[in-house]
């Protein structure tokens, strides 16, 4: 049992590292997407919605 | 449609994620190395998938973007699986293989929920921005375990050959690609940039196909003198 809370405790470390290095290398970003798998083009990121505009009103 | 330069590293590295597969069935390591056959199968129909769609609607459609992102979160998550494979294989003689699954499941599971937990504000699309999401961050927890796996072969002076190359290949893969990554943000200008991310992907599979190639199962590594001495 506190071999497998090892496991737990140690992969919620690795996770922490992880974030922590796509944090501090995206500190900078311009919109460049980390695309790790295949030669092919890469595309825009997805889209964040525009945000929805209320339709003029008849006054 | 990409130009004549991008064609050409993009065939190149389908054709080269093919040839670790034939490789493999060639020199009956297969099943050894399931996951890793697994992965370059599903990248190669990914690529010829990507490519079909590309050719159909263009780099800017959202059909490309949408079926780019949804087979990069699929393959991020076989990668992912490949890399645990391989973890399998370094600490299976030390009979960890339990805790190494526990692990790989735990880690799993918290990514998932983070990326979740990043993407819950938005409103539209939630699948594309978690798959997004989950795809990046599954990429960075790779890069981390592959190098605590450097670690543990250096550590347990790993000595089989095809291991220890396969694993360094891929740390040479990740780490290329982070730095790609960091020197895109700071200069993103550079034409050649672009470059260099689809040609660290026909590197990966290029350099297992050599592997697999050159090495028997049997052959072994005489550990580095650096190593190797004794205090």
């Amino acid at each position: 049992m506190s071999r497998k809370l090892g496991a737990l405790v140690l992969a919620m470390g690795i996770l922490v590292g992880a974030m922590g290095i796509k944090t501090v290398l995206s500190s900078n970003s311009k919109g460049t997407v980390m695309m790790a798998n295949g030669p092919a083009p890469i595309p825009w990121p997805p889209r964040t919605p525009p945000k929805q505009t209320p339709p003029p009103s008849f006054n | 449609m990409p130009g004549q330069v991008d064609l050409i590293i993009w065939f190149l590295g389908t054709a080269f994620e093919l040839l670790f597969v034939v490789c493999s069935l060639a020199r009956k390591s297969f099943l050894h190395y399931f996951f890793l056959n697994l992965y370059l199968l599903i990248s190669t129909t990914a690529s010829i998938g990507r490519f079909l769609i590309l050719w159909s609607y263009g780099q800017g459609s959202d059909q490309y973007m949408y079926f780019y992102y949804y087979s990069d979160a699929l393959l991020t998550l076989t990668l992912f699986c490949a890399l645990i494979s391989l973890y399998l294989h370094v600490f299976g003689e030390l009979r960890a293989g339990e805790y190494v699954k526990w692990g790989a499941v735990f880690l799993l599971l918290g990514t998932a929920g983070f990326s979740y937990a990043v993407v819950a504000q938005s409103t539209q699309r939630l699948s594309t921005s978690f798959a997004y999401e989950l795809s990046q961050n599954l990429y960075f927890v790779g890069l981390v375990l592959t190098y605590i796996l450097w670690g543990a072969v250096l550590k347990l002076r790993e000595t089989r050959t095809r291991l220890v190359q396969i694993i360094l290949s891929l740390g040479l893969y990740f780490s290329g690609y982070a730095a790609s990554y960091a020197l895109m943000n700071f200069s993103a200008r550079l034409s050649v940039i672009r470059y260099i991310c689809p040609v660290l992907g026909c590197f990966l599979p290029l350099s297992w196909s050599l592997t697999i190639l050159r090495h028997d199962e049997e052959a072994r590594l005489v550990p580095a003198q650096l190593v190797a001495v004794p205090r």
